[in-house]
């Protein structure tokens, strides 16, 4: 860019200028826009809330706070019981987090706008919009219809979502990878096979790493919701039923803290992770 | 050579481990779940058939139509309105927390780990808890989906408060300026496009959790979708996804187009 | 005119910032702070306007003494003391004139200045700041879309917009390529006379201080070893100021 002179000599500067209005800046007009229909909304949805008795549902809530956080204990069930559904809730996690990045993976090459053709790239993208589209729990209730209710209509359901939204996520790495880099490996005249080990795969297996450690975040949080809401087992399945069953606050307490152990755990290898990578 | 040799070797050996690791973790989840891989494999392409067979005759839903719009519609609404409730309530926390805005060292070492543990609760047990108190109202799904959110923004917000970095706050203290000054007249404006970037991203995430929430609290489209499905009317319940998918594509869109227009 | 006496600094991990500093600058003179890197030239910059507290000595700009100034005080004395950044350090998603007016949330109230609410002589004020660093074109302008040097022009210009009697410039130009620098350089040379300013900028390059400074301060290893007009600076002062071996011996 050209400076433009500073003004020379000392002459008093002009002290008739107009005052300019507004600002030439897209980004700050798109914020204001933003937020205030966002405001308007929310104005809107608050009005049609509207509680009716509120002040003995906040007593009641308080109250049940009170047993959950500071009076945790086992109630119908044993630990033993309530680590071995952590447990499942855990490995259906994992499970569904390595299968939906393994096929991700492989979709990710097909969606990714600098190695797949266009037509496939644009295919892929819808394809993987309308699963993403669709919530998970919907998945599962769809899938326990069709293969009976258990572990493998959650696996199905939450490993499809998997592959719907890493897929997404890996395809934006891969396109970040600078065209330099591909170029050079193409006109050596490498097979594709070989561009995506030696090119694609170091440039991005450091962003693959960490979006799939959030999927597999998502997918925990999933696990535990799917075993409330569609009955398929799992430490959620023993929320729902300590709570909607049996009322039983003080067991939810303590469920809700062995998922808060085991999200501490995960957020310290989170962090130990990142520092290696990074 | 010989540092080259070792170099490669121990590539080699990391590779290794990694692969391993994952193999086992798969086979150790795989020992847990007790899973019959080949019924769900082939229940992936089963489901699909299922899907279009038994949802196909959505024409023959349409009279629920009106129905269907009107508890999406209030679904959305309470989605966003939850979400920027949460985000005030965030923005707030995340300036007493944050590194480059905080006076207060005791507010920065508590809201960190409290954001922490708000996001990491089960949101299962959120919405459980409140059903039991606001009982099958819409204000449940509200209440479930703002706590949720709170602790998500909470950390995203301190993040994007610290990037914005000492530089743009310095500026400002030079001038003599005020510290609500200088967060409203500095900080904020210097934050706002990844600040509203997250808030899409949370509303997005929202809606689609709506109807879990929805579900979990009997409320909303959630609740309607279940009712559909457990009553056997597969038409209604289709009608009821199709919904979902075109407000939830429409959403993503915009909020993907804003995104454009924001980091322009 | 800023006096400054017996500045000493010493850091929490016992590293000595800046041992008995003190020298006296005046109105309408541009003064180049120059030494080694790490000798506590910054150190010595931020804390005139207490970026950085001193443990002891004073500082005083028109009887008013900054180290043991309270709170409210300092803003006060703030206000009298513009500073510009290496980085510019502008709101870049807001204009270049939003950013000068920023120079007056200093004399604002609580409200006002959480605002922005700027009356139209500050913004006359601001637009006429604009034009002397020869950027009015540019007013609306979202300062993330300037150059380099311009951002520094509007970093001046928000100083300006302080009214204020003393500008410190931290590293003012490091960023900038040598055209920008020039322009810069010319423009705080011309802002000290013209302004009847005390300007203090921290320097790396000798012969910019020889070619726009009046006064020339030298730093080493926290303390200050030369104190005098520019033309003073000869080679014995120049190979004081930056003798790093000798000072790390005895130091």
């Amino acid at each position: 860019m050209i400076e433009t002179p500073v003004t020379s000599g000392l002459e008093p500067p002009q002290l008739d200028l107009t005052v300019p209005k507004g600002i030439r800046s897209r980004s700050r007009t798109a914020v204001r826009a933003t937020l205030g229909t966002l405001l308007l909304v929310t104005a809107v949805g608050l009005l049609t809330l509207a509680p009716g008795q509120l002040g003995p549902a906040l007593l009641s809530l308080a109250h049940n706070l009170k047993l959950m956080f500071l009076q945790p204990h086992l109630g119908q069930d044993t630990l033993a019981q309530l680590l071995g559904a952590l447990g499942l809730s855990i490995a259906l996690a994992a499970y569904t987090t390595i299968i939906g990045a393994v096929v991700a993976f492989a979709c990710a090459l097909l969606t990714a706008r600098n190695l797949a053709p266009a037509w496939l790239a644009t295919t892929m993208r819808t394809l993987m919009a309308l699963i993403r589209a669709i919530p998970t729990i919907l998945w599962v209730l769809v899938y326990a219809v069709v293969i009976g209710l258990g572990t493998e209509a959650a696996v199905v359901g939450l490993s499809f979502h998997s592959v719907a939204y890493l897929t997404k996520a890996y395809a934006e790495a891969i396109e970040a990878i600078p065209t330099a880099k591909l170029d050079a490996l193409r006109t050596s005249g490498a097979r594709p096979l070989l561009i995506i080990r030696h090119a694609v795969w170091p440039s991005v297996r450091g962003s693959l790493l960490s979006w799939t450690f959030i999927r597999f975040e998502i997918n925990f949080t999933n696990a535990v919701a799917v075993g409330a809401a569609a009955g398929t087992g799992g430490i959620g399945y023993y929320l729902f039923m300590a709570s909607a069953f049996y009322f039983d606050f003080q067991e939810v307490g303590a469920i809700v803290y062995l998922v808060l152990a085991f999200a501490l755990v995960l957020e310290f290898v989170a962090v130990q992770l990142r520092r290696r990578t990074a | 050579m010989a540092e080259l040799t070792r170099y490669f070797s121990h590539q080699r050996r990391v590779r290794l481990l990694v692969f391993g690791t994952l193999l086992a973790l798969l086979l150790l989840a795989q020992v847990a779940l007790q899973l019959n891989v080949i019924e769900a494999a082939t229940g992936v392409f089963a489901g699909w058939g299922w899907l279009v067979a038994n949802f196909a005759p959505i024409a023959s839903a349409f009279p629920a139509l009106g129905e269907i719009s009107w508890q999406l519609a209030a679904t959305v609404l309470i989605a966003i309105a939850a979400t920027m409730v949460a985000a005030g309530v965030a923005l707030l926390l995340a300036l007493a927390g944050a590194r480059t805005t905080s006076h207060w060292p005791l507010a920065q070492a508590l809201i960190r780990p409290f954001a922490s543990i708000m996001r990491n609760i089960p949101f299962v047990a959120w919405a459980l808890v409140l059903l039991f108190s606001f009982k099958q109202t819409p204000f449940t799904g509200f209440l479930a989906l703002l706590l949720m959110s709170v602790g998500y923004l909470t950390r995203a917000f301190m993040e994007t408060l610290d990037e914005v970095g000492h530089g743009v706050i310095e500026a400002l203290e030079a001038t003599g300026a005020g510290y609500w000054a200088i967060i409203c007249q500095g900080v904020l404006p210097a934050a706002a496009a990844p600040l509203v970037s997250w808030l899409l991203y949370m509303i997005e995430n929202n809606i689609r959790d709506a109807t879990l929430v929805g579900m979990l609290t009997g409320t909303g489209v959630g609740f309607l979708f279940d009712l559909y499905f457990k009553s056997f009317r597969y038409p209604a319940a289709g009608l009821v996804v199709c919904a979902i998918i075109l407000v939830t594509i429409a959403i993503e869109l915009s909020a993907t187009k804003l995104r454009q227009v924001l980091n322009a | 005119m800023l006096t400054v006496t017996a500045l000493n600094k010493t850091y929490p991990n016992g590293k000595r910032g800046l041992i008995d500093v003190g020298f006296e600058l005046q109105a309408g003179t541009v003064t180049a702070i120059i030494g080694p890197s790490g000798a506590g030239k910054t150190t010595l910059l931020r804390s005139l306007n207490r970026f950085i507290t001193p443990e002891s000595g004073t500082i005083e700009l028109d009887g008013l003494e900054l180290v043991g100034a309270t709170r409210a005080a300092l803003r006060q004395a703030r206000r009298h003391i513009g500073m510009i950044f290496q980085d510019y350090n502008l709101i870049e998603p807001l204009s270049a004139l939003e950013n000068v007016l920023h120079g007056t949330l200093g004399d604002k109230r609580l409200l006002p200045g959480m605002m922005g609410l700027y009356t139209h002589a500050e913004k006359k004020r601001a637009m006429a700041l604009l034009q002397e660093v020869g950027l009015a074109e540019s007013a609306t302008q979202p300062a993330k879309s300037l150059s380099g040097g311009q951002k520094q022009r509007v970093g001046i210009a928000r100083a300006l917009m302080q009214s204020p009697q003393v500008i410190l410039c931290d590293e003012p130009i490091a960023s900038l390529d040598p055209q920008s620098t020039a322009t810069i350089m010319t423009l705080l040379a011309k802002l000290a006379k013209q302004k009847q300013l005390t300007i203090i900028i921290n320097l790396h390059q000798v012969d910019l201080a020889r070619e726009y400074a009046d006064h020339i301060i030298g730093i080493n290893a926290g303390r200050c070893v030369f104190d005098d007009a520019t033309a003073a600076l000869d080679d014995a002062a120049l190979a004081r100021i930056y003798a790093q071996e000798e000072a790390m011996v005895n130091g």
